[in-house]
């Protein structure tokens, strides 16, 4: 048998360990998620390569497919301005991860959103975008807005402007966080309820399955609310101020809407 | 026991959500019964604005899941 005498004992233990580390059931549901996101992009994109490019009425799959495709790029452009189109892309993506994490809890399985690290990341992106984008936009300038209000020999405001930089973050983490946990509290409070309230009613069957009555018929509004109606909503926040937030670093974009006002007005 | 009570305060700022939620729907009212052709623009945007508002409804539920099961 050959023994591997170069290896210490620290890392021996990391391989060892490697594969038993304690993955919360948020990660698997994401990862759910992202196949079923990728499996089907693959679909779309046969079905849209074997489509029929001369159809003059696209139907079925298809021209749902087309025209949220056409919804999005729309939307894009008219929060952003025309230079932004290429942007609908990753808006798109957004929707779809986002609507389809925050919806996931339906199936039974726990929602990515209601797991701390998935929002964060999702706002890690959008705030990556942010400084990005304005870094694209001014160049040089783009440290002055740590000085903001005073010029800059006058370090006065850095320490306010630094701590302001991660309201976004914060503000978009928390806000998806917020409602998918208070969903999941909410919804697991009423569950209790529900089947403490069941097992009272009906004690005069064997304890364990007289708590199944009441939940059937009351949790599916609610989850109607809490799952689907805060799901969209909190979508379409979510994209809507990251388009705000990185298509107001750049000054070009307000100009062009300004010239197209100006033409609007005239 | 603490816990409680600071939950219970934390979850207090949920009135003040409640009152900017309730000037959102009656100014979105108000601009509807003025002029109903806007109704479906107005619509959308009120309840955007319902959503942005709620946030800090959320945060205030927020504080008061982590001072219960955290703190």
């Amino acid at each position: 048998m050959i023994k591997f005498s170069f290896y210490s004992s620290a890392f021996e233990d990391a391989i060892s360990h490697m594969l038993d580390f304690d993955i919360p059931g948020e990660i698997y549901s994401s990862l759910i998620v992202m196949l079923f996101i990728i499996i089907l992009s693959f679909v779309i994109y046969f079905k849209f390569k074997h489509a029929d490019p001369l159809e003059t009425r696209p139907h079925g799959f298809i021209l749902v497919i087309s025209s949220a495709v056409k919804l999005v790029r729309n939307f894009t452009i008219d929060l952003m301005g025309k230079k932004w189109e290429p942007f609908a892309g990753y808006v798109m993506a957004l929707f779809i991860y986002i609507f389809i994490a925050f919806t996931f809890s339906l199936t039974g399985l726990p929602s990515p959103a209601s797991y701390l690290a998935v929002p964060l990341s999702l706002g890690l992106c959008t705030f990556v975008l942010i400084h990005v984008t304005a870094m694209r936009a001014n160049k040089g300038k783009y440290f002055l807005r740590f000085t903001d209000p005073l010029p800059p020999y006058i370090p006065a405001f850095v320490p306010i402007n630094l701590l302001s930089m991660w309201s976004p973050l914060l503000s978009l983490t928390l806000r998806l966080f917020g409602n998918a946990l208070s969903g999941y509290v909410l919804m697991s409070i009423i569950y209790a309820f529900l089947a403490q309230a069941s097992g009272f009613v009906f004690s005069f069957i064997p304890s364990g399955a007289n708590q199944l009555f009441f939940a059937p018929f009351v949790t599916p509004v609610l989850h109607l609310y809490f799952d689907l109606f805060s799901g969209v909503i909190q979508t379409l926040v979510f994209v809507m101020l990251t388009m705000i937030f990185v298509s107001q670093e750049d000054p070009d974009t307000e100009e062009e809407e300004m010239l197209t006002l100006k033409k609007v007005n005239n | 026991m603490t816990n409680a009570f600071a939950a219970a305060i934390a979850v207090l700022g949920g009135a003040a959500c409640a009152i900017g939620e309730s000037r959102i729907v009656s100014h979105a009212l108000d601009g509807m019964a003025r002029n109903p052709e806007m109704y479906s623009k107005l619509r959308s945007s009120m309840i955007l604005g319902c959503a942005l508002d709620e946030t800090t409804g959320i945060y205030a539920l927020l504080m008061a899941i982590l001072c219960l099961f955290v703190g």
